[in-house]
C-alpha cells in the first residue's frame, strides 16, 4: 500500500474509534475495528487484541481470522506468549521470528507455526502506568516490521486504550448517580413512612422509626419494602409488633 | 492546580461538602454558590449551600421547580441571568422576585455531569447585576465538573440503598418535608404525592417556607383537617 492511501486510511481509523465513543459503545466492535484496520494498513496478515478482564486474567476480545482467535486462546493456556508479556512487562515485543524463539515460547511458538504465521508482535495497550490489555500483529513472512508500522499499530492501540478507559470512567459514574439516586428516593419513601406512622400512632418520629425498623427486621423485609407497604396501606402501623417483642424468622 | 489547593486548604484529609461549595464560589469570584442534586427533572435538594442568600436560592427552586439549577439540569448546559431585576427579560415569574429580595441580584446555573451520568447543577449567584467573564465562566466549568466529581467519589463507597454520610452532612434532602407529607396523607386520606402539593399549597397561600408548615406538622402544631 502507498504511504499516502495508508495515512487516508489511518487518519480514517483515528476518526472511526473517537466516533465508537458518541453513542453506544460496544468495547468488542471497537477492537475488532482495530484488528481489521491493523491488517488493511499494516503490513501484517492477522490481529488479535486481549484484555484484561475485571477479575485480572487475560481473555481474547477481538481478532481478525479463527487462525489468530485459535494461537490466541492457545497462547492464554500455555501460559507463554508475547501478549502475555507485553502485558506483563508493559513494554512492546517486536520482531519476534517464531522459528528462532523456541527458548522463549516453545509451545506458543509451535502452535502458531502450524498455523503458517512466522513473525509476531506485541504491543501493551497501556495508559498511565495502567497496562489493561495487548495487541498481537501475525506475519505469515519474516523480516523486521517498519518502524513506521510498529509506531502506527503503537498509536491504533494507545487510541482504542483512551476510548476503553474512558467509557470504563463514564460507566462507572453513571452506575454511582443510579445508586445515589435510588438511596434518596429510598430514603424518601421511608420518611414519608415515618410520617404515616407518627400520624397514626402518635409517637415522634425517631420512635416512629424506630417502629417501622423494628418491624421490617422482625419480618427479614427490607426497610425501603415496609416503607412502601406502610405508605400504600397494606401494612397498617397498628399491626406492627410491639416495641421489644422478636420473632423468629 | 489552583481549585485542589483551595480544596485542601481546609487541612482535612478528605474535602467536604461545605469546602466545596466555599471554593465554587471563591474561584468563580462570587458572592455564594449552591449544589443542587436532581432526579429525572425533579429537585432532590441541596448538597450545600455557601450562605443564606444561596440556601434561599436552592429553597425557592426545590419548592417552585424553576430557578437555574432546573433549567441547567434540564437542557443540560449552563443558564446566565446577568440582571434577574432587568424587566426585558423576565426569566422565571415565581422564582425571581423571592430570590431579589433574598439579595441575588445575578444567578448561573451549571450542569453538573459526567459522561452521561447528569447528577443535578451548581448554582452561582453575585448581588450585583453584570455578566460573567470569559475566566469566570471557564472556572465555573472546571468547578462544576469538579463538583461533580467529588459527590460522585463520595456516593461511590457508600453502602447500597444509603446515601454517603459525607454527602448527606451538611446537605438539606428535606426530610421534613416528606414526613409531613406522611403525616397530612394519613389526616386527609389521600396519597403521599397529593399532600406534598397540599403542603406546597398552604404554604404559598400562607406566604410561608414549605420547610416551615412542614416543621410545623411534624410537631403537630398544624393539622389539616378532612373536609
Amino acid at each position: 500500500m502507498r504511504g499516502s492511501e495508508r495515512e487516508v486510511l489511518l487518519a480514517r481509523t483515528f476518526v472511526d474509534i473517537v466516533d465508537t465513543l458518541v453513542d453506544d459503545f460496544d468495547v468488542v466492535d471497537l477492537l475488532t475495528m482495530v484488528a481489521d484496520r491493523c491488517v488493511e494498513v499494516l503490513e501484517v496478515s492477522a490481529a488479535g487484541l486481549m484484555l484484561v478482564s475485571p477479575e485480572g486474567d487475560l481473555r481474547v476480545v477481538a481478532y481478525s481470522s479463527e487462525a489468530v482467535h485459535a494461537v490466541e486462546l492457545f497462547e492464554l493456556q500455555s501460559e507463554e506468549g508475547p501478549s502475555l508479556d507485553a502485558v506483563r512487562t508493559g513494554a512492546p515485543v517486536v520482531n519476534q521470528h517464531l522459528e528462532s524463539v523456541n527458548g522463549r515460547w516453545p509451545r506458543f511458538a509451535a502452535r502458531a507455526i502450524e498455523c503458517d504465521f512466522r513473525s509476531v508482535h506485541a504491543l501493551p495497550m497501556r495508559l498511565r502506568g495502567v497496562t489493561i490489555g495487548a495487541l498481537s500483529l501475525f506475519r505469515t513472512h519474516e523480516g523486521a516490521m517498519e518502524e513506521g508500522d510498529v509506531a502506527a499499530a503503537q498509536a491504533l492501540a494507545d487510541v482504542a486504550t483512551v476510548a476503553i478507559l474512558h467509557h470504563r470512567a463514564a460507566s462507572e459514574a453513571q452506575l454511582v448517580n443510579e445508586q445515589l439516586n435510588h438511596a434518596l428516593n429510598s430514603r424518601i419513601v421511608i420518611e414519608q413512612a415515618k410520617g404515616v406512622v407518627a400520624e397514626r400512632t402518635g409517637l415522634d418520629m425517631e420512635q416512629a422509626f424506630a417502629r417501622l425498623r423494628h418491624h421490617a427486621r422482625n419480618h427479614n423485609q427490607r426497610l425501603v419494602d415496609a416503607a412502601h407497604a406502610v405508605i400504600d396501606g397494606t401494612l397498617k402501623p397498628e399491626a406492627f409488633d410491639p416495641p421489644g417483642s422478636f420473632r423468629k424468622p | 492546580m489552583r481549585v485542589l489547593s483551595l480544596l485542601s486548604a481546609g487541612g482535612e484529609t478528605e474535602p467536604g461538602t461545605a469546602r466545596l461549595c466555599d471554593v465554587c464560589a471563591e474561584v468563580a469570584d462570587m458572592s455564594g454558590a449552591g449544589i443542587m442534586l436532581m432526579s429525572d427533572d425533579a429537585p432532590m435538594g441541596s448538597v450545600c449551600t455557601t450562605n443564606e442568600v444561596s440556601n434561599v436560592i436552592e429553597e425557592l427552586q426545590y419548592e417552585l421547580g424553576e430557578g437555574p439549577c432546573v433549567d441547567a439540569h434540564k437542557e443540560g448546559r449552563p443558564v446566565l441571568e446577568p440582571d434577574l431585576a432587568d424587566p426585558a427579560t423576565p426569566r422565571w415569574l415565581a422564582f425571581s422576585p423571592p430570590a431579589l429580595a433574598a439579595g441575588t441580584r445575578a444567578v448561573f446555573g451549571f450542569p453538573l455531569r459526567v459522561g452521561a451520568a447528569r447528577l443535578g447543577a451548581m448554582n452561582l449567584y453575585r448581588d450585583q447585576p453584570g455578566k460573567l467573564s470569559d475566566d469566570q465562566h471557564a472556572d465555573a466549568l472546571v468547578m462544576a465538573d469538579v463538583a461533580a466529581q467529588s459527590v460522585l467519589a463520595m456516593q461511590a463507597n457508600a453502602p447500597l440503598d444509603t446515601v454517603a454520610t459525607e454527602l448527606e452532612a451538611g446537605a438539606n434532602f428535606h426530610y421534613v418535608e416528606h414526613q409531613a407529607s406522611g403525616m397530612v396523607a394519613t389526616q386527609l386520606r389521600i396519597r403521599v404525592g397529593e399532600a406534598l402539593v397540599r403542603l406546597r399549597a398552604h404554604a404559598f397561600s400562607h406566604d410561608l417556607g414549605l420547610n416551615e408548615v412542614a416543621e410545623a406538622v411534624v410537631a403537630r402544631q398544624l393539622r389539616f383537617e378532612a373536609p
